[in-house]
């Protein structure tokens, strides 16, 4: 007596299908579980065996083998739970499972489905892989049905899931809300019109949120750098349905989406410490890799407080990913690819102590050691970076009054009509432009062309440099509402480049 | 001529120097914009009128005399706290080149091959007293090494001069307790010049002449320099809440005022660019 189901299994963000076949046949009782099973794996036995007594079936008392097909793909997580369970059932029944269906979930040893991680991914992957339907834990359901073109089927214990297939008694499919756009921008905690000053630093945040630039605030402590911060996701618009999908597949794959509204159209502000570890920051653990920080804080914020303070190599792993809105981490159970196309605001003390350059108090760091820290720094990091202010305390007397700057939802009106300029005429945002692609779609008015190349010429930019202002200044002129990019937009772009003070 | 504490100094370039009256010219390692003008105008201004200038080719005001000297055509020597072989800062070694290349000479007291000690500086600072004639502070923060310098002037007869700052700067600390305590106030080349009791034809020389640290402007940019401070830094937030102009606005014009050398940026801010004073015809 064959059964057979089908499941997947997840490779970061990579949908694998698998088959799991049931046999029963003569010979001693035994349980036998082959395919390149993972210990997680390996432990679905107990539970099955268990699941199925307490759910009032029979569990076969011959020889039973369960395969997992295909046999070189390496299997891991609960998730293939009830797949087995469901196949052993079908397999003592005879009968085969409706076309087109997969099934997920874990089983806790009373025959209750569980929740699994994942769900959104598989769901999306199996959609792909051309499923119609599939069977997953009453839990994640919600998640699944943000998948367009599958019918959901939610399954709180394995024996209403195989009275369903028997044809006893049947399970209503989730019915969809379905993942429409967000109505209303969300309320933002924090707001632009609660910043005090900071006029350089607040018109920086404005081009950032518009062209997607990475940017680095450099200030002694208490000037306001983790304010002005955490105010970008407020300028932000919305996620579309697209990236908040995306951004839940991230949460999916952690466990960490809300089981009753699993779409969030709020862009995610990730704020790590500066002990992280490489792992936690880029993504690792053990066996495949998990989603780090920056997967996390994929269309939304990667903010780095005292960013001379993380480990060197943790920050040099950020490069990559920075270039290429990608991460690839190679583990010995395989390699792993997430998205993780962030803005990155990073933040730090001019020096050691924090005061250099403070108009009140005094700095007591050696010029040696203002060095050595802001050459821990320098290099390939900071060049990577677009645009880089410095910001200064704002005057206790100031403070106590009424701030008088715009508020989020204006900034963020010309952040949008900005981002539209850009996604209509080149399908990306400024930040990603490719040299190539900068010189095709944002011409230089002569006058602007000869004041970038003085400027160049002045201060040494390196080529990468040279284009970075290039691409601010085109952000510039897209929040003027310019197609030309004018001599003001590059003057501008140029007076965000702090590094070539320091010289 | 050689005198008696010159003995057992290692060299590089032509030693002893040419005949003529020394100057030490030092101060702060991480200067105000003002105060490398004056280090760099001083020290021009002295080598011009013959003067032997002598610093330490430390960061700051050391460099700032050193090629001070060097634009005005003289001979400067740099005291080190190294060996002669050891330049230090390692981004001064082209600075340490154009010394030698201008007749110049590096000098210490440590052996060849002698790193970087944080106690091997205050024996350098009395080396340089001694090796000077007078010895002008240009700012100098409370505790700074120039003080050390100074002291061992007057242990060894010397003038000390100073050069005063804005009162409020933390780096004229230094300078006016000097010059509380009796150092001469130093304006100009000619009132070191005369400390040295120069001849009355170098005091005559009108390179020597007080000289107007100019302001660079230009005509065109609405004035935006004229809001600047030459000392204090003031951030493009600062003038645009003052101008009441748009904050991209005035990070462009003061991008363009950069570009053409009438504005100096820093970490912290603005300030408007000292001209050195014209070469007279």
């Amino acid at each position: 007596m064959l059964g057979a189901v089908d499941s997947c299994t997840l490779a970061g963000f990579d949908v694998r299908g698998v088959e799991v076949q049931a046999d029963i046949g003569h010979g001693d009782t035994k349980f036998l579980l082959v395919g390149l099973a993972a210990t997680s794996v390996k432990e679905a036995r107990e539970r099955v065996r268990s699941a199925i007594k307490n759910s009032g079936l029979e569990f076969p008392g011959q020889r039973l083998t369960v395969n997992l097909a295909p046999a070189e793909l390496r299997k891991e997580g609960s998730r293939l739970d009830l797949p087995i369970a469901v196949a052993i059932a079908l397999a003592r029944a005879g009968k085969k499972p409706p076309p087109h269906t997969a099934f997920l979930g874990e089983l806790a040893l009373d025959g209750a489905v569980r929740h699994v991680d994942g769900v959104l991914v598989a769901a999306l992957g199996l959609r792909r892989l051309g499923y119609e339907r599939v069977f997953v834990p009453e839990a994640d359901a919600a998640e699944a049905a943000l998948v367009e073109c599958l019918a959901v089927i939610p399954c709180a214990n394995l024996k209403a899931v195989v009275d369903h297939l028997l044809g006893v008694t049947q399970i209503q499919p989730f019915s969809h809300g379905g993942a429409s756009a967000a109505a209303e921008p969300p309320a933002t905690e924090h707001d632009l019109a609660e910043v005090h000053g900071q006029e350089e630093g607040r018109r920086a945040l404005e081009i950032a949120a518009a062209g997607g630039h990475h940017l680095l605030l450099s200030g002694p402590p208490g000037a306001g750098k983790t304010m002005l911060a955490r105010c970008l996701p407020g300028i932000l618009p919305s996620l579309e349905l697209e990236e908040a999908l995306e951004v839940a597949q991230v949460r999916s794959l952690l466990g960490e989406l809300p089981g009753h509204s699993p779409l969030d159209w709020t862009r995610p502000f990730r704020a790590p410490h500066h002990g992280v570890s490489m792992a936690g920051l880029i993504g690792g653990g053990t066996g495949l890799a998990q989603p780090g920080e920056i997967s996390r804080a994929h269309h939304g914020v990667l903010f780095l407080d005292e960013l001379a303070e993380f480990q060197s190599p943790v920050l040099q792993a950020l490069r990559q990913p920075l270039e290429s809105g990608r991460v690839t981490i190679t583990r010995s159970a395989g390699s792993v690819s997430y998205p993780a196309r962030f803005t990155l605001v990073a933040a730090t003390n001019p020096c050691p102590c924090g005061w250099a350059g403070d108009p009140i108090r005094s700095c007591r760091c050696t010029p040696g050691g203002i060095d050595s820290y802001q050459r821990r720094l320098s290099g390939p990091l900071l060049d990577r970076i677009d645009l880089k202010v410095a910001v200064r305390r704002v005057k206790l007397e100031t403070l106590a009054s009424e701030p008088t700057g715009e508020g989020s939802s204006a900034v963020r009106e010309r952040v949008v009509a900005a981002r539209r300029r850009q996604l209509d005429r080149q399908d990306c945002l400024n930040a990603q432009l490719k040299p190539a692609r900068l010189r095709k779609l944002a011409g230089l008015e002569p006058a602007s062309r000869r004041t970038l190349e003085r400027w160049a010429e002045q201060r040494g930019l390196t080529a990468r440099g040279f284009h970075r202002a290039w691409r601010v200044a085109r952000t510039s002129a897209d929040l003027d509402g310019s197609e030309q990019i004018g001599e003001q937009h590059i003057l501008e772009a140029l007076g965000y480049r702090l590094q070539d003070v320091a010289a | 001529m050689s005198r008696p504490e010159e003995a057992g100094l290692r060299t590089r370039g032509r030693w002893p120097p040419p005949e003529g009256p020394r100057a030490a010219i030092v101060g702060s390692r991480r200067p105000s914009p003002y105060g490398e003008a004056v280090a760099e105008q001083l020290g021009a201004d002295l080598a011009r009128a013959g003067v032997i200038v002598i610093s330490g080719l430390a960061l700051g005001i050391d460099a700032a005399a050193h090629r001070g000297a060097l634009l005005g055509g003289g001979v400067t020597v740099a005291v080190m706290g190294t060996g002669v072989d050891v330049v230090y800062p390692a981004s001064h070694a082209q600075l340490a080149e154009e010394i030698l290349a201008g007749g110049g000479a590096l000098v210490s007291q440590f052996p060849d091959g002698t790193t970087p000690r944080r106690h091997n500086f205050p024996a350098r600072n009395w080396t340089m007293a001694a090796l000077s004639d007078v010895v002008v502070v240009v700012e100098a923060a409370q505790g700074s090494g120039a003080l050390i310098t100074a002291d061992a002037a007057l242990d060894l007869h010397k003038e000390v001069m100073a050069v005063p700052g804005s009162v409020f700067s933390p780096l004229s600390v230094g300078t006016h307790g000097l010059i509380r305590d009796g150092a001469a106030l130093v304006q100009n080349a000619r009132d070191v010049l005369a400390a040295l009791g120069a001849t009355q034809e170098v005091l005559d020389d009108p390179l020597s002449a007080p000289q107007r640290l100019g302001v660079a402007a230009l005509p065109g940019r609405d004035g935006i320099v004229s809001h600047l401070s030459d000392v204090l830094a003031m951030s493009a937030a600062e003038i645009s809440r003052k101008l009441q102009l748009p904050v991209a606005e005035v990070l462009g014009r003061l991008t363009a005022l950069e570009l053409d050398g009438a504005v100096r940026r820093h970490h912290d801010g603005y300030v408007r660019a000292l001209r050195k004073g014209k070469k007279p015809a």
